[in-house]
């Protein structure tokens, strides 16, 4: 059953009072409708099997944009130079292209010249470095970089990098993303993912982290930009009272919900390792409030599906992978997927009649995420779109694939994976200036990152296989092969193939 | 330079053109990369100014001229997060007066207000200028002056993220009460613009509940405040019950009262049902306000306010849950089954140990 077979298009409710947001609301339902209709009516864009990725288009929308360049309007995006070579670059990947090596190498080139002498990557030769074009340059380079001379990944200073970070660290617990910068967990993201993949994760650095993050979510549920400091600090700047409201700044918002969530699973093998240590209290969030939140995000059939940002915003492409990626983050957290022995372990359950007949656990509606972005994300000309009528852009089109894959691949932090990563486990033979709490810490961060594995047998592709694209890896936005090399690399470990299913 | 200036179609000089900055060498971009992947197709204007901007880094300078440059760039490109800090610190450096710099950039932040460095550069300028014990500005006029052009800048967008989140960081920043004391009128007067407006929610309960009890001194306090938000937002559900904003908010109020949701169950119910027999009813209960007469029920939010109420109740109250979850994942919000499903065998299993 594909939704879009037998779905009820329903308006959303106006109550018989609307509002500006409610016109918005229905102008667009009518925009997505209309688009629904056009694209099952042609026969090369909605087949028997239903909606058709078009591929081609959106490969030549990438080359073009790799190739040949951006037009003039994208000066705006001078200073995110590494986001648009992220895109591009990863928007080939999910399609499974990989690049030919003097691609490879122009690549590599261009990324390794905005690394800063002090440290970090700028969004441009001669800007100064900042955590988000680290965060691009650097899952850039686990694309088409490789070890040793020239190969991009040996060239990455890590230990300015790391002094970078620290020079970004405020009392709170939070980052600047750059000198007289703001503070935003976009950066904090950024920074940790980073830091995970380039082994540079010390307990100085993650410290007061996760309680920051925590102080972001907001009542609803998902996560605000950042949070308000100063009446929890002293005068000397550190956190003194620990029960003072550090009230966020900003509603819940997918992309800073995305970036705070991730962020958290990235710190818990900090908290798993270091607290218990130190008998510190774990750090909490409202995880079934998230959840909550997360889900509710997703709209309605007459919206396909798609994920909206904010209570009472539009649907937009790009939320695919902000909020449908967060969700995959969120049942990781509940343990939801992570059973060990296969799917079997839900029969017999008291016989209540509530069957889950379907082939996963997911907590949200991967057929009809798939729907918008195959019908209502993808201009006719490549490239992919926030909703119809607005033209295809670098940012949409990663993360409209993204969501897609996201929505077609069920990848799950393995129980099974991290016995078999932490019993391959090599300790490192001269790695001097870490104590114990950072080589256990790092070892935890390894592992659980790369635990990371897609289940089998629970693919789904809407409008049949030859729509699918490959699976990421839900906390980096890699695929799971590029993250998996580049932080064996930097930890200096073999990674064990995955046992045979 | 004065006919350049009047030939429109000329526009001012380029940095290379201009004699006072011959002594400037320009660095261009990807200087010894032979072949750059993905390039910007930039405007002269734009090449221009920032091979200017990277010879001026280079060489550490901070003049006059520098605030020339960086405005020139930032008008282009507000996002140049560079050519902003740089600005900024050449500011401080030449002891710039911030006033006008702050009404240089009024303008700009209207045009640019998605940009988050418009509002960074404010932060950092107010900052400045009311700081110390001795500030070049009085902090009290000059977060008013802030909040009156937030507004203003607000009216256009009332959903921009990068404003809302300024705004709450001057309030906080500033703390004076009488600047707090503004914002319940001014919220409500957005939500009886556009009650859908989740920014204005949002801001409501930074404005009520973020403070703690920095805001109500005593339990008492508290408890009343409690009651008038409750009071206030069922008015506003009753307007339109499948408001998913003003849900939240009553759910925000009770998580932070630490108040039962059943307490609300009798308000919830008629909401949660399609028939109206209240229709008939004269009673008008001003504590529980009904669905408007042309509201469309059931309304999911109050379903799923109804059944996490049941749901947190615990014993028999479970099963009214579980029908209410039924509901929701195969009738009225079957997009989010999954979710409902999970909720349903969450309760069951809890319910079993």
């Amino acid at each position: 059953m594909t939704a879009s077979t037998n779905r009820r298009m329903k308006p959303t409710p106006v109550d018989g009072f609307p509002t500006q947001t409610s016109d918005m609301q229905t102008t667009t339902e009518n925009v997505i409708k209309a688009r629904f209709e056009t694209v099952k009516a042609s026969a090369s864009d909605f087949t028997t099997d239903g909606p058709v990725l078009n591929r081609n288009a959106h490969l030549q929308f990438l080359l073009r944009n790799l190739v040949q360049g951006f037009p003039a309007r994208y000066i705006s995006q001078d200073a995110s130079q590494p986001w648009l070579f992220f895109w591009t670059l990863q928007g080939f990947s999910i399609l499974g292209v990989s690049m030919d090596e003097s691609n490879k190498k122009r690549a590599i080139e261009t990324i390794l010249a905005l690394q800063h002498p002090f440290g970090g990557f700028a969004g441009g030769p001669g800007q100064f470095p900042h955590l988000l074009p680290t965060y691009a340059a650097v899952c850039a380079l686990a694309i088409v970089g490789y070890p040793g001379e020239n190969g991009g990944w040996d060239q990455i200073d890590r230990k300015k990098m790391y002094n970078f970070f620290m020079s970004l660290k405020q009392p709170d617990g939070s980052f600047l993303v750059s000198h007289h910068g703001e503070v935003d967990v976009r950066g904090i993201y950024c920074l940790l993912v980073v830091a995970t993949m380039l082994n540079i994760l010390t307990p100085e650095l993650c410290a007061g982290t996760p309680e920051f993050i925590s102080s972001c979510q907001t009542y609803e549920g998902g996560f605000g930009s950042a949070s308000f400091p100063d009446w929890a600090l002293s005068n000397e700047g550190y956190v003194k009272d620990v029960s003072a409201p550090r009230p966020p700044l900003g509603e819940a918002h997918g992309g800073y919900t995305f970036c705070a969530t991730a962020s958290w699973v990235l710190l818990q093998p900090y908290v798993q390792t270091y607290y218990p240590a130190k008998s510190l209290p774990q750090p909490r969030i409202d995880l079934h409030g998230l959840l909550r939140w997360a889900t509710h995000m997703q709209g309605t059939d007459i919206e396909l599906g798609g994920f909206r940002g904010r209570t009472n915003k539009l649907v937009d492409g790009c939320y695919s992978w902000w909020v449908g990626g967060c969700v995959v983050l969120v049942e990781g957290l509940l343990g939801i997927g992570a059973h060990s022995e296969g799917k079997h372990d839900k029969e017999g359950e008291d016989g209540h009649e509530h069957a889950w007949g379907d082939v996963d656990d997911s907590l949200f509606n991967r057929k009809a995420l798939q729907e918008y972005v195959l019908i209502a994300g993808q201009h006719a000309a490549g490239g992919l779109i926030d909703k119809p009528p607005k033209p295809a852009d670098a940012y949409h089109t990663l993360y409209c694939l993204s969501g897609l894959s996201a929505a077609q691949h069920r990848v799950v932090p393995s129980e099974e994976r991290k016995t078999e990563l932490a019993a391959a486990w090599v300790e490192p033979a001269a790695d001097e200036d870490s104590d114990e709490l950072t080589k256990a810490l790092r070892k935890r961060a390894f592992v659980e990152t790369l635990a990371w594995t897609e289940e089998e047998g629970t693919a789904v592709y809407v409008g049949g296989s030859a729509n699918r694209v490959n699976a990421t890896h839900p906390l980096t936005d890699l695929t799971v092969t590029h993250a998996t090399a580049l932080m064996a690399h930097f930890y200096r470990q073999a990674v064990p193939q995955r046992a045979a299913a | 330079m004065s006919h350049v200036e009047s030939d429109e179609d000329t526009g001012p000089l380029l940095f290379c053109e201009r004699p006072d900055w011959t002594d400037v060498t320009p660095i261009p971009q990807y200087e010894g990369v032979s072949n750059p992947i993905a390039p910007i197709f930039y405007t002269p204007e734009y090449k221009d100014a920032t091979d200017y901007f990277r010879g001026i880094v280079k060489t550490g300078e901070t003049s006059e001229r520098v605030l020339e440059l960086t405005e020139e760039i930032i008008k282009m490109n507000p996002a140049h997060y560079s050519a902003w800090q740089y600005r900024y610190r050449t500011l401080l450096a030449l002891n710039a007066p911030l006033h006008s710099e702050l009404r240089l950039m009024d303008d700009f932040a209207v045009n640019n207000m998605k940009t988050y460095q418009v509002w960074h550069h404010r932060r950092l300028l107010i900052t400045h200028l009311t700081a110390g014990s001795v500030p070049a500005a009085d902090p009290f006029d000059t977060a008013q002056a802030e909040l009156e052009f937030i507004a203003r800048v607000l009216d256009v967008d009332t959903k921009n993220y990068h404003t809302w989140s300024y705004r709450q960081w001057l309030l906080a920043h500033f703390d004076d009460p009488a600047l707090w004391l503004g914002e319940l009128p001014y919220v409500d007067d957005l939500l009886q613009e556009d009650v859908r407006n989740n920014s204005a929610w949002h801001h409501r309960y930074f404005v009520v509940f973020g403070r703690g009890s920095r805001a109500q001194a005593t339990p008492a306090e508290g408890a009343e405040v409690s009651q008038r938000e409750t009071r206030y937002v069922k008015g506003k559900i009753a307007l339109a019950p499948n408001n998913a904003s003003a849900w939240n908010y009553l759910r925000g109020i009770l998580e932070f009262a630490k108040t039962p949701f059943s307490s609300q169950a009798e308000f919830a119910q008629p909401y949660t049902v399609r028939r109206a027999p209240w229709d008939d009813d004269d009673v008008i209960d001003l504590d529980n306000p009904k669905p408007s007469s042309d509201a469309d029920l059931p309304s999911v939010s109050a379903m799923d306010f109804l059944a996490e109420a049941y749901g947190r109740d615990g014993g028999e109250s479970v099963t009214k849950a579980v029908d209410l979850w039924k509901a929701l994942a195969n009738q009225h919000d079957t997009m989010r089954k999954k979710y409902w499903d999970f909720r349903i065998k969450e309760a069951l299993e809890m319910k079993k140990d």
